[in-house]
């Protein structure tokens, strides 16, 4: 068989599969049911995609002051107002929306493989088809860190060290207020 | 007076009774465990999210035999497979 016979041959089979694919694609043949989970080698795919995606991104990122006690328990009440609905918490129930996402949101409670770079990554911007927001729309990197600080320390705690650091944290409201005006501070600066 | 203060107590009574079943099964709503596809789809997706270890391993083998078990029709023996595959999903 020549060269160019064998090319022909190869295109015209990538070709063939190609619109097999495109056909299945129209045809809607894969469910994407959120309460039919993937095959193991999508599942595999998915997530080898996020984890490549999310190391690649995070590489340059310098975690910042992770141990201060400030920043943990600024992150306590930010953990408990905007993450612990689907992510829970130390002696907490899984919740309706925990038990419905697909794929599910890893329990906080337990440890993690990410680094605290790829942590604020995530947080940051968020993961496409899986439910998790990009904080970093509403929130600067500064809120974030505590977040993440509060995260590292949330596998130590029990229930009630949960609750009391919960209880004790500054709110969530006044946090992004000032945000809004250390924002505007340095708006303000700008212009001079 | 008393004959409609006793009366009120005696609706607020039977209205209270009447609400504990559904108490009842409210709080007993994250045990229940029962042996259908959605049920199955939905450990199986739990298990997915776990890490490698015993825990994954196990509930893994309990989803396997609830399903045998629902192939062969029996409820029972795949509702207590599914009961320990979801609490091995928990550890």
């Amino acid at each position: 068989m020549s060269a160019g016979r064998r090319w022909r041959l190869v295109a015209g089979a990538l070709l063939a599969l190609l619109a097999v694919v495109a056909v299945a694609i129209y045809a809607g043949l894969y469910n994407i049911a959120a309460d039919v989970p993937h095959t193991p080698p999508v599942y595999w795919l998915l997530e080898t995609v996020r984890d490549r995606s999310v190391a690649a991104r995070a590489r340059d990122i310098v975690p910042n002051d992770l141990d201060d006690a400030n920043r943990i328990s600024k992150g306590a009440g930010q953990y408990a107002e905007m993450c612990s609905g689907c992510h829970l918490a130390p002696g907490m129930k899984r919740t309706e929306i925990s038990r419905g996402l697909y794929p599910r949101a890893p329990e906080l409670r337990r440890k993690t493989n990410l680094t605290p770079a790829e942590q604020f990554w995530v947080v940051k911007h968020g993961v496409k088809m899986t439910g998790m927001p990009a904080w970093g729309v509403t929130h600067d990197d500064d809120l974030l860190w505590d977040v993440v600080a509060f995260v590292r320390k949330l596998p130590e705690l029990t229930p009630e060290q949960y609750e009391t650091l919960v209880k004790n944290a500054p709110k969530h409201e006044e946090l992004k207020h000032e945000m809004e005006m250390d924002s505007d501070h340095e708006h303000s600066g700008d212009h001079q | 007076m008393s004959l409609l203060t006793n009366t009120l107590l005696r609706s607020l009574l039977v209205a209270g009774f009447a609400g504990l079943p559904f108490t009842w099964a409210l709080s007993h709503e994250a045990h229940h465990a029962e042996c259908d596809e959605t049920t199955v789809n939905a450990s199986k997706a739990d298990i997915q999210a776990m890490g490698e270890g015993d825990a994954k391993t196990t509930a893994t083998k309990e989803l396997e035999a609830a399903q045998q078990m629902m192939a062969k029709n029996d409820m029972e023996g795949c509702k207590s497979h599914i009961h320990s595959a979801m609490e091995a999903t928990e550890k």
